[in-house]
């Protein structure tokens, strides 16, 4: 087994009462991609917290590979569950990008060739390989972003969490998130993102779970998520569904959540 | 209105210019979208037109930024933030800290101006009004979702009295209800006459509010006029800018020799 | 004021009563536990350093022990242990003022007493970036422990762990302070002149009385220091 997510009845109550999740039961299996949404405050992060450690559940259970998160330190789960977080500003301590990508590498006791070869690999992916040795904070917020997701990348994890990954970038830069995602799922690995672009939640990911208040209100190809018998739903937690979404559906062409979907609906419509 | 005529600002501390010849004019009851690729100085041109550079962070600015006829660099610092504010992306580092309501936060900027109570009163509740946050007077300004602390943000801008105003991704940090809440919000602000000069990755969100766009890359304004003709230029994307929603869908379809959204029935 | 006691009187006893009184109000006040990770994150860094440079290079005239060039005095020893006790004295009222005190009546009370705006919001600042730091800290210590970082570990990785911690909370603590002179600056915070002012903080008679009997215990303090009747500071 290699990269399996198994979450059971999780709930979690923070220290001043607030239960941030409320029973959330969700399987992935090695290899797949998963993009989770909904409002801020729905307990995305509370979720993706609990895979490597960072929380504990208050009740239910969170295995990694079959393994009891429960008892493992997070520096032993930081090997299975790479999580790069939201802000590039509260991790970035290095004076050179190298380095900076190097620490989560070290941190996992390779040593020597290999971390050079996992920290440019890493940033090539990226595409910051031309900065290897620019002092981080010589870089923009949206490529400091990049070399935080690098960093996670370089430690080559069975598993990659991305909490909010094309938030601040430009064209280039969600393509190139894009392009990060596939490129993992070629690798085999499997990958979370939490994220609030519908629009690249659509073409990226082949399963969208949709949060509100603590619970999994969805969890289907986003066909099913977008579709229009799941809008009432979607609306509940502010969730709009792309553009080709609604167009489909205004034209009677059936599920088209992507934009390439919509084109062949309508191509296929007009040839009948 | 505020022009940026012929503007060239170079950072303290930094050997070449990030913007060169700016050309850029904001008039009144007008939103402007300014979009561009990641470090081709949005941001810049948005301290630049706010007076904040050089005023409070240095460096060297050519040309002239003018409002209302009067050169910004004649202005001291809370002179010019009764004509233009400018908003961040983050609403918890634009709380003031030391207020406990959200009235008090808001009271803050024409508490500050020196007026009378009665004024700064009178001030804190059109802003908190216009925007339509009169319910959040009471509330505790650190303990807001990040859609109403940006709200509160902009109120408190808002009750300083300016005719400008500039803001830098102000829904960066937002989720969809948030976005959606704020772009309601600067809809507003602009039927009450006021000026709006708005930085956005969002596309769909500046087709849906800005009378005009303008594209900066390198430093330079490349385009600049009506949001329909901006945001539809073939050259968007090669600028680092991402098209509206509507205008890829009508580009895939035509590439495939198919109708257009309108002829499709479709009618946003 | 409590920072300056410690200062004013040496030795152990008077800072370790500092500390203690410290902790049981923060205590009473329900903060204690965010006040001792307040005080170890502002102290620890100098700590450290005060500890190794005078423990190892003091010189005095009773050797303990003998690592490499260095001869580790009872001195020394003696001097670090101070400096430590009056540091974490210091800390430890410093945070606690932060943790319980409204920044808000703090300014406006600087104010009424006649402090520049922009120097009562220096000082409240100061007071609303240590519960800031607090929180700040946390979410980079999460980022760091996802990376790999041992903090549940052995003291040697603990201590290995103290640059990737400590980094972040300065770098992004003063971007912070940067964009938020500039959010108020735009408010016009630094306008001169006088404002009128929504809000008046209470003061009761109980404050009063307590604030005067503070600065008589350092009046009498600094006498008694002046007069020589303590052992000197090393």
């Amino acid at each position: 087994m290699d990269g399996v997510i198994e979450v059971e009845r999780l709930v979690h109550v923070y220290p001043e009462g607030t239960r941030a999740l409320d029973g959330v039961d969700l399987r992935v299996a090695a290899g797949e991609a998963v993009a989770v949404v909904g409002q801020n405050g729905s307990g995305k992060s509370t979720l993706v917290r609990h895979l490597n450690g960072l929380l504990r559940p208050t009740d239910g259970v969170v295995r990694i590979d079959g393994r009891d998160t429960a008892g493992t330190k997070v520096a032993c789960l930081a090997a299975l569950v790479g999580l790069a977080f939201q802000d590039p500003d509260k991790q970035i301590f290095a004076g050179r990008v190298r380095a900076e990508v190097a620490f989560g590498p070290r941190n996992l006791g390779l040593r020597g060739p290999a971390v050079d070869e996992a920290v440019t690999g890493a940033l090539r992916l990226v595409g910051l390989a031309d900065v290897a040795d620019v002092n981080p904070y010589d870089l923009g917020q949206s490529r400091r972003k990049l070399l935080a997701i690098a960093s996670i990348l370089a430690m080559r994890t069975p598993i990659v969490v991305l909490d909010e990954p094309t938030t601040g970038q430009d064209l280039r830069g969600v393509a190139r998130v894009q392009e990060i995602v596939r490129s993992l799922v070629a690798d085999g690995r499997t990958v979370l993102a939490i994220s609030h672009d519908m629009r690249f939640v659509a073409e990226t990911f082949p399963r969208v779970v949709v949060m509100r208040a603590g619970r999994v209100v969805l969890d289907a190809p986003p066909a099913e998520v977008f579709g229009a018998p799941s809008w009432p739903t979607l609306a509940s937690t502010y969730l709009e569904p792309p553009l080709a979404a609604r167009v489909g559906a205004h034209l009677g062409l059936g599920a088209t959540p992507t934009e390439a979907a919509l084109v062949d609906a309508v191509a296929a419509r007009l040839r009948s | 209105m505020l022009e940026l005529r012929g503007v060239t600002y170079r950072y303290a501390g930094y050997a070449r210019p990030v913007l060169h010849d700016v050309d850029l004019a904001l008039r009144d009851g007008e939103i402007v979208g300014l979009v561009g690729a990641n470090e081709a100085g949005k941001s810049t041109v948005c301290l630049v037109a706010s007076g904040l550079a050089p005023a409070s962070i240095g460096g060297q600015l050519g040309g002239d930024v003018v409002i209302d006829g009067e050169r910004t660099t004649s202005l001291p610092v809370h002179e010019l933030a009764q004509r233009v504010v400018i908003g961040f992306q983050n609403p918890s580092t634009q709380r003031s800290g030391v207020a406990a309501t959200v009235f008090e936060e808001v009271a803050l900027g024409p508490m500050n101006l020196g007026l009378p109570v009665a004024e700064t009163l009178a001030r804190t509740r059109r802003a908190l009004a216009t925007l339509r946050i009169e319910d959040l007077a009471d509330r505790d300004p650190a303990r807001l979702s990040g859609g109403q602390g940006q709200l509160v943000a902009i109120a408190g801008l808002l009750a300083m009295g300016p005719r400008h105003i500039v803001l830098d991704e102000p829904t960066a940090q937002l989720d969809p209800e948030g976005s959606n809440l704020v772009a309601a919000a600067l809809r507003d602000l602009a039927r009450t006459g006021a000026a709006l000069l708005i930085v956005e990755h969002k596309a769909d969100l500046l087709d849906g509010i800005c009378d005009r766009v303008a594209v900066v890359d390198a430093g330079r304004i490349v385009l600049d006029g009506p949001t329909t003709a901006v945001l539809g230029d073939e050259r968007l994307a090669g600028w680092g800018v991402e098209p509206p929603s509507r205008v890829r869908l009508a580009r895939s379809l035509a590439a495939r020799g198919l109708p257009g959204l309108a002829e499709l029935g479709w009618t946003a | 004021m409590s920072s300056l006691v410690a200062f004013v009187a040496g030795g152990y006893l008077v800072p370790l009563a500092l500390v203690a009184i410290a902790l049981v109000s923060a205590a009473t006040g329900g903060v204690a536990r965010r006040l001792a990770s307040v005080s170890l994150l502002l102290t620890l860094p100098i700590a450290v350093s005060v500890v190794l440079v005078s423990a190892l290079t003091r010189a005095g005239t009773e050797v303990l022990v003998v690592l490499g060039p260095f001869d580790v005095t009872r001195e020394g020893v003696d001097f670090a242990g101070q400096m430590l006790v009056r540091l974490f004295a210091i800390s430890t009222a410093i945070g606690l003022f932060s943790l319980t005190t409204d920044p808000r009546a703090f300014v406006f009370d600087l104010e009424r007493r006649g402090l520049s705006p922009r120097f009562a919001f220096v000082a409240a600042a100061t007071v609303e970036a240590v519960p800031a730091m607090v929180t700040r800290a946390g979410v980079i210590a999460a980022a760091q422990r996802s990376r790999g970082l041992d903090t549940e570990g052995s003291l040697r990785a603990r201590l290995r762990g103290v640059l990737p911690l400590v980094g972040p909370v300065i770098l992004s603590s003063l971007t912070e302070v940067e964009e938020r002179s500039l959010a108020l600056e735009v408010r016009a915070f630094g306008r001169p002149g006088v404002r009128h002012l929504l809000w008046w903080p209470p003061d009761t008679a109980v404050e009063r009385v307590a604030r005067w009997l503070i600065v008589a215990a350092l009046l009498v303090l600094v006498a008694v220091r002046l007069a020589g009747a303590w052992p000197p500071i090393p």
